[in-house]
């Protein structure tokens, strides 16, 4: 049985270059001998109840609006997210996946999809550049989350979830913590995509959707950008 | 702003006073900067002495745009080749006038560079110009140009123009208010953004330009419902047009005027004529085709501008062949996902090079990466240079790609010496590109040749 990755909204929410996340956890799967294939589904399409991972990307505030509108019509991921499937958010797609997030000049409230327990605001000024932040729980060299974000809101964690990370370069949700994590939804700022620059995270959101161990998967390339990336900003 | 006119010859008369001297002091400033700073390998120049002339006299783009007869192009991709083709084509229709035309040919293209070339050539009546997306308010309203192309709009440099709706809107605006004083339109009607920022203007021509980017195009800019899209499809020796249209209103790709089909591009009146240029990509004939209908605007028929077109080879260093570190080498620029889309197919030798970096001239954020189809390079070796040769690494390493990582331009094309017959194909982002125009010593502004003396008689209307 081949491991079904979604790329969901592609149109919508894939600004960042977010479907380099599809593309990075297929080929990790691949190569270790695993089937995995990558699903891009579009607005008006029902997306797949069966999938074991579904991946939201970076987008602007009508593309926000529209995907919430959509999803919650089709109600699939919310499905997905009570069967522990994997829901991996980035930036925008992080957004939407909170309770509420702002959109427009006037800052007008909108729902979310209500699957992590954060709020997002609109922040005291844009927050662009190169990120690092500390994964929580984890040591070593694997510990460093590296990324590039861009992003007008400011996430305020509540008490049903847990930040995903630390900041130690840049902004993140605003308040020194970076991204939410609860059960098996994931949300974060960094993109890159962020699972190209940060394998480790990579392999935890497989290791979640096949509920087994996987084994190292080395990657020379990736290690060198990590250190090239660590070094300019300091660390 | 300082009164002029052109006279019946063409001339350009200027009034004299104290704005007119303010300008004078202003050019001449910036003409010594713009010389410090060749003399000191730091550029050409142009965006110095314009920067210098504009803060000595801040109305000088204003009167310097004042009088001419003005053809404005912008777009995320293709703007510096589109407006070589442009003043191509405008130069064949005026013959021997051909000297009337300026335009700001290195792809300096803000207030400063085009302040900058304009005032190089105070006498040229006509002027051509490339402009930023950020630009098109400001030149419309201080220019007022006769002629507006507008090719496409996709994602680029979003670590700067974080909404690209923006930039669409204050096209429209600024068109919308400049009602019937407002220019010509030359849009591609390919592109909902483009479509709807044209729509208010006085009057467009739509350009069926063939373009295969749909990736930036999702909702609708005027009511915000999801668009539709057909493909172009394959029948026979034909192909039928490709179609986009809303779901919740009446925005749809408008039946265009001018079309390209093939190689070829069939115009107003409905001739089908061979383009033959001389710059590669299926692209650049969109983009001549834009040009073909600007040039239509301004009185030069299909046929002459499509002379004129064909002498274009190197705008701005771009597909220019030379050598680099002893290693001849085809050099093709790419800024954004859409640009590697096009340019990427061109790249046809094994090995070849890809030069990339992130500061502010290209972009800080490297993401675009995965949005590029690296994966139709499998079976042949890369070499990646430049600064950020690392983050290329792991995207051809995830796709699939043999590859090899040498910081080091020079040290990159001697890696290749030998090793391709012919001259090894290189696609590089703005900044290492302009570095490796400097190692080949092409120069980074490539001046029209030979031109006739200013004010001759004659040329198009």
């Amino acid at each position: 049985m081949s491991v079904r990755i979604v790329l969901v909204y592609q149109s919508l929410l894939g600004i960042y270059g977010d479907r380099g996340n599809g593309t990075v956890l297929a080929e990790r799967l691949t190569r270790r001998g695993i089937d995995a294939e990558v699903l891009v589904v579009e607005p008006g399409t029902e997306l797949p109840e069966d999938a074991q991972v579904y991946l939201l990307g970076g987008g602007e505030d009508g593309a926000q609006t529209t995907a919430v509108r959509e999803l919650t019509k089709d109600g699939a991921l919310h499905r997905a997210a009570e069967r522990g499937a994997v829901v991996f958010g980035v930036c925008a797609g992080y957004q939407i996946l909170g309770n509420t997030f702002t959109v427009g000049d006037r800052q007008q409230e909108m729902p979310g999809l209500g699957l992590l327990d954060v709020d997002t605001r609109r922040g005291p000024e844009r927050a662009v550049g190169e990120i690092l932040t500390t994964w929580r729980g984890r040591s070593g060299e694997e510990q460093w989350i590296t990324g590039f974000e861009n992003h007008g809101g400011f996430t305020t964690p509540g008490p049903g979830c847990i930040p995903l990370a630390d900041v130690v370069v840049g902004v993140g949700n605003g308040d020194g913590t970076e991204g939410a994590v609860q059960g098996s939804v994931f949300g974060t700022y960094p993109h890159g995509p962020v699972l190209a620059r940060n394998p480790a995270l990579a392999d935890h959101l497989l290791e979640i959707a096949l509920g087994t161990p996987l084994d190292p998967l080395p990657m020379p390339e990736v290690d060198r950008l990590r250190a090239e990336r660590r070094k300019a900003l300091g660390h | 702003m300082v009164p002029m006119s052109v006279d019946t010859r063409g001339q350009l008369v200027r009034a004299s006073g104290p704005g007119r001297a303010r300008l004078a002091l202003a050019q001449t400033a910036g003409r010594l900067a713009a010389f410090a700073s060749r003399v000191s390998g730091r550029g050409s120049g142009a965006s110095i002495r314009g920067m210098v002339m504009m803060r000595l006299d801040p109305g000088a783009l204003g009167k310097l745009l004042g009088g001419r007869r003005v053809l404005a192009v912008s777009g995320t991709n293709g703007k510096t080749t589109t407006t070589h083709f442009l003043a191509a084509a405008i130069r064949a229709g005026l013959g021997p006038g051909a000297g009337r035309v300026v335009s700001n040919a290195d792809g300096a293209n803000l207030h400063h560079g085009i302040a900058s070339a304009l005032g190089e050539q105070p006498r040229a009546d006509v002027a051509v110009l490339e402009v930023d997306e950020r630009v098109v308010a400001d030149v419309l309203r201080l220019g007022r140009p006769e002629v507006l192309v507008l090719l496409n709009f996709s994602r680029d440099q979003l670590d700067r123009h974080h909404e690209i709706k923006a930039l669409a809107r204050s096209w429209r605006d600024a068109l919308a208010q400049m009602g019937a004083d407002g220019p010509v339109v030359v849009a591609n009607a390919e592109e909902p953004l483009v479509v709807w920022a044209a729509r208010p203007a006085r009057e467009v021509i739509w350009v069926d330009t063939q373009s295969t980017w749909s990736q930036d195009a999702a909702l609708c800019p005027e009511c915000g419902s999801l668009l539709t899209r057909t493909d172009p499809e394959q029948a026979g020796d034909s192909v039928i047009p490709g179609h986009w249209e809303c779901t919740g209103c009446d925005l749809a790709e408008p039946p265009a005027q001018v079309r390209v089909s093939g190689d070829r591009i069939i115009d107003r009146q409905g001739r089908e004529l061979p383009t033959d240029l001389q710059v590669p990509g299926k692209f650049n004939i969109g983009n001549a085709a834009c040009a073909l209908a600007a040039a239509e605007v301004f009185g030069v028929d299909s046929v002459t501008a499509l002379s004129g077109m064909r002498t274009v080879t190197a705008p701005a260093g771009r597909f220019s062949v030379t050598t680099i570190a002893g290693t001849p080498a085809r050099l093709m620029l790419s800024k954004n996902p859409a640009g590697w889309a096009e340019s990427l197919p061109l790249a046809t030798t094994d090995p070849l090079v890809l030069a990339i970096d992130a500061v502010a001239a290209d972009g800080k954020d490297l993401s675009w990466l995965w949005d590029v189809e690296f994966e139709q390079l499998r079976g042949r070796t890369v070499v990646c240079t430049g600064p950020r040769a690392a983050d290329l690494a792991v995207r051809l390493s995830y796709a699939g790609v043999a590859h090899e990582v040498i910081h080091d331009l020079s040290a990159a094309f001697r890696s290749v010496a030998g090793k391709v017959d012919g001259p090894v194909d290189v696609v590089s982002t703005y900044t290492p590109f302009q570095r490796l125009l400097d190692l080949g010593g092409v120069p980074r502004t490539t001046k029209p040749t030979a031109l006739p003396d200013v004010g001759a008689e004659g040329g198009a209307r």
